[in-house]
């Protein structure tokens, strides 16, 4: 269990993260989500004792991470793939780290045949490409066999097989009772993998809620009709009170009306419908529309 | 489910916090190269300044001869200043190297106790550096001695001057190690902390030359380098006032690398990494 509190980070006049409060609970897989500098990694910083709050709690099952002795065993966390010193080995990599800990030797070798790097073992991480790394990520992450799993943007640099292990790897680590905690600015990957989500932007909570539920507050859904009559029909819409747009050839785009009304007014005035589809909001679309207000860096706009 | 529930902090334990840093040490290949080819560099040096001072020896004057310590050339004023770099180096490189890879997060992730890896780390760098300190003194003293006895008296090792001269000079690594680590964790940054520490030990004390301002005297005996050149490095120190005395001179050299280890203790705990 993860309780953040009133957390707040200052940085000079930057509020990195601003009055943020939100619980993450074992058993689930719990998506962490904003865009770029949101601040995200701030807040998974504070949370393992990295950076300290300005004001406001972070702590793992009630305690404070720096005040657990052996990090490893408590919480497994992969920030970034590139916290390594890449004149060592991944297996002399891990094995300063499961010493620090006090963890047998095995687990070493048990953790990089599970991420699929036992036979690149000895060799430098110097060499080591990003997909690669971020498997040395999750290996250091679960080396101490740990109840909560934290994980900073961990599907960067994999491939598509490798995004689909890890995918499996969060459920099974969630179904053994785990507390699975995954950032991402990447809505579309969460939608596979999360149960809930907590959604920040610019420091603030947005959400805290259900994948389910989150999906569902995208508002402005549309349906799609597709009709030899455009202009009739587009005028007997318009005076329902929907919204019409013509997508080019035979086809419009209306909201503010169900499918289910639009066809009823075509079959009341005899006119053929080729296409009628309702476009339900994706949870990309959720997640664009509730973080609009809050991108820190936005393309093509004038400061 | 077991792995559900936390189970009670347990400290982590100095022990495997030493055996963790030595693995992570002798993990990287420069280790072994810059430990081991600096070691032959600096015997060969004494060996090589053996063979020059035996060979000019005849045509020496008289009052040289009689003034010749034969401890300078176990380790010659080069040697010192060059292995006090490299030695300041390894210490930099321990933990600025660990700041500018990101490692330092990993660490601390693993073990939150920061005081504890800084504890851990001053153990193995003091530790390793302290060894290849003996191993360079013992060889560079037998292998010197032996080359001068063909023209003059060697000292022997159970003198207690000698003795002394010798722990000097073994100390010298360690105590610039640890200098260097906190550098390091004052500066983060591999190439300035490396420069600093150059500064700082080497360079500065190297222009220093006694004078007749007293209070400038005093600062230039509170540098490492200096008070072992003028004081625990001969056989027979000069003993007028404004040189470094040989008590005073063993504070120098145990204040700079305690002073060193609170800095690095102090500042790692606190900064945000």
């Amino acid at each position: 269990m993860i309780e953040v509190n009133e957390l707040t980070k200052r940085y000079g006049s930057v509020l990195a993260v601003n009055g943020l409060s939100f619980t993450v609970r074992p058993g689930l897989v719990t998506g962490f989500l904003g865009p770029n500098g949101a601040g995200k990694s701030t807040t998974l910083r504070m949370l393992l004792g990295l950076n300290t709050p300005t004001s406001g709690t972070a702590t793992i099952d009630g305690k404070r991470f720096r005040d657990l002795g052996t990090g490893l065993r408590h919480v497994g966390a992969l920030l970034d793939a590139g916290d390594v010193h890449s004149g060592r080995s991944a297996a002399a990599h891990l094995s300063a780290l499961a010493r620090s800990n006090g963890l047998p030797r095995r687990r070493v070798d048990e953790v990089l045949q599970e991420v699929g790097l036992a036979d690149v073992a000895r060799r430098r991480i110097g060499g080591f490409s990003l997909g690669m790394r971020q498997r040395l990520g999750i290996a250091t992450a679960l080396l101490g066999d740990p109840p909560v799993l934290l994980f900073d943007e961990p599907i960067n640099g994999l491939d598509p097989e490798g995004v689909l292990w890890v995918r499996r790897l969060f459920r099974r680590l969630a179904a053994e009772g785990r507390t699975v905690f995954v950032s991402s600015h990447l809505m579309s990957e969460m939608e596979n993998t999360a149960d809930r989500l907590v959604v920040i932007g610019r420091g603030e909570l947005i959400a805290d809620e259900g994948v389910t539920e989150f999906a569902a507050r995208g508002t402005n859904f549309s349906v799609s009709v597709r009709t030899p009559d455009t202009a009739v029909l587009a005028g007997l819409l318009a005076t329902e009170g929907a919204e019409v747009t013509s997508d080019g050839y035979e086809s419009l785009t209306v909201t503010g009306l169900t499918a289910a009304r639009i066809g009823e007014l075509a079959f009341h005035h005899r006119l053929m419908l080729h296409e009628l589809a309702t476009h339900t909001p994706s949870l990309e679309e959720a997640f664009m529309e509730l973080t609009a207000d809050s991108v820190e860096y936005l393309a093509g706009q004038p400061q | 489910m077991s792995t559900t529930t936390m189970a009670a902090p347990t400290p982590a334990r100095i022990r495997n916090l030493f055996a963790a840093e030595w693995t992570k040490l002798w993990s990287l290949r420069s280790t072994y190269w810059v430990l081991g080819v600096g070691t032959l560099l600096m015997i060969a040096a004494s060996i090589t300044d053996a063979i020059r001072t035996t060979s000019r020896w005849s045509e020496l004057m008289e009052d040289l001869r009689a003034r010749f310590d034969p401890m300078s050339v176990v380790l010659g004023a080069p040697s010192a200043a060059l292995l006090m770099l490299g030695a300041s180096s390894v210490g930099v490189l321990v933990v600025a190297g660990e700041y500018s890879s990101g490692l330092i997060r990993t660490t601390f992730t693993a073990v939150p106790d920061r005081r504890r890896v800084v504890l851990a780390k001053v153990g193995v760098v003091a530790g390793t550096m302290l060894l290849v300190g003996v191993v360079i003194a013992t060889i560079s003293f037998f292998a010197s001695q032996a080359v001068l006895s063909s023209v003059t008296a060697g000292v022997s090792i159970g003198d207690p001057a000698v003795l002394r001269s010798l722990a000097s000079d073994a100390l010298l690594a360690p105590v610039a190690a640890l200098v260097g680590m906190a550098i390091a964790a004052l500066l983060r940054h591999t190439a300035a902390s490396v420069i600093t520490s150059c500064v700082v030990l080497v360079i500065v004390p190297s222009f220093f030359k006694i004078t007749v301002y007293p209070w400038v005297d005093d600062i230039y005996n509170a540098f490492p380098l200096y008070v072992w050149r003028n004081c625990l490095s001969m056989l027979d120190p000069i003993t007028r006032p404004y040189f470094p005395t040989v008590t005073g001179s063993w504070i120098v050299f145990a204040a700079w690398p305690l002073v060193g280890i609170v800095v690095t203790a102090v500042i790692v705990h606190r900064r945000d990494v």
